[in-house]
């Protein structure tokens, strides 16, 4: 018997059905991410985190000393682990299935991000393009700035639906709305 | 309890990222310890009011071990490290 296996995003119970438009505060949800972590061998964190940041396409995250996670818009699964595979002292894993990418952009994004971690979001301290993994809503994920107003943050696919509904509670004073990024 | 740890890898964390995982003095005894030594070592802990210093396990943040100096009577923290900075001065504290 022939199986057919259909793709479903693990939020697409939470987001289908319900938003009409886009406001200016929105969290989108990346549909098909690549993400991979990766791990340093021993003393070989600076080469490693060197050679990632080299690899075009790939935006690094830091999530602690000699670790990272990558994603990428632009790369496929395949090519990403074969540009991993290349780097000398990194071991890397497949995290695409088991993390969710979500992006919550727009003018009031840092108050309502601020509601959901404990961490100091000024953009002297939090600068753009710093990442750091930390507790989000009480699940840990990790926290990037990638613009003045937009943040994208990484969590386990089994704790995304209660880090949306809180988010989106969170949200609500300011309007926040909710989609699948368009691919 | 001393609510905010600078975490020499994330910075400044609340301490809910934290979970405590006991006192940082005692040294593991060898696997080959006599039976009373380990039993020591596992279960004979002090209950120290003052300065002492404590493994902190960063499970919100970086997942590092880390050693945080601390009083438990003013919750005053005077420093954290990483436990492996902690484990190599080790000779220089016994």
């Amino acid at each position: 018997m022939a199986l057919n296996l259909v793709h479903r995003h693990v939020l697409d119970d939470h987001i289908s059905g319900f938003e009409t438009g886009k406001n200016p505060n929105h969290l989108s949800v990346a549909r098909r991410p690549v993400i991979f972590s990766v791990l340093a061998l021993q003393g070989r964190d600076g080469d490693v985190g060197a050679a990632l940041s080299s690899v075009a396409g790939f935006s690094v995250r830091c999530s602690g000393p000699g670790e990272w996670l990558i994603v990428s818009d632009t790369i496929g699964p395949e090519a990403a682990a074969g540009a991993l595979a290349a780097i000398d002292g990194a071991t890397f894993a497949d995290q695409s299935d088991g993390k969710v990418l979500m992006a919550l952009y727009g003018p009031s994004a840092r108050k309502i991000l601020a509601k959901c971690v404990a961490v100091d979001l000024h953009r002297d301290v939090f600068a753009k393009g710093y990442s750091a993994s930390m507790l989000c809503c009480q699940v840990a994920s990790n926290v990037m700035r990638t613009m003045d107003d937009q943040f994208e943050i990484i969590l386990p696919r089994s704790y995304a639906g209660f880090v949306f509904e809180t988010m989106m509670e969170m949200g609500r004073e300011y309007a926040l709305t909710a989609g699948f990024a368009s691919p | 309890m001393a609510s905010l740890i600078t975490c020499p890898h994330c910075g400044v964390r609340p301490k809910e990222e934290f979970s405590i995982r006991g006192a940082a003095g005692p040294v593991r005894p060898s696997p080959s310890a006599r039976q009373e030594v380990w039993h020591a070592y596992a279960y004979v802990r002090d209950n120290p009011k003052g300065r002492y210093q404590e493994y902190w396990h960063h499970a919100g943040g970086c997942r590092r071990w880390l050693v945080v100096d601390r009083d438990n009577v003013t919750h005053a923290v005077f420093a954290v490290i990483d436990a492996t900075e902690w484990h190599k001065t080790a000779g220089s504290r016994i």
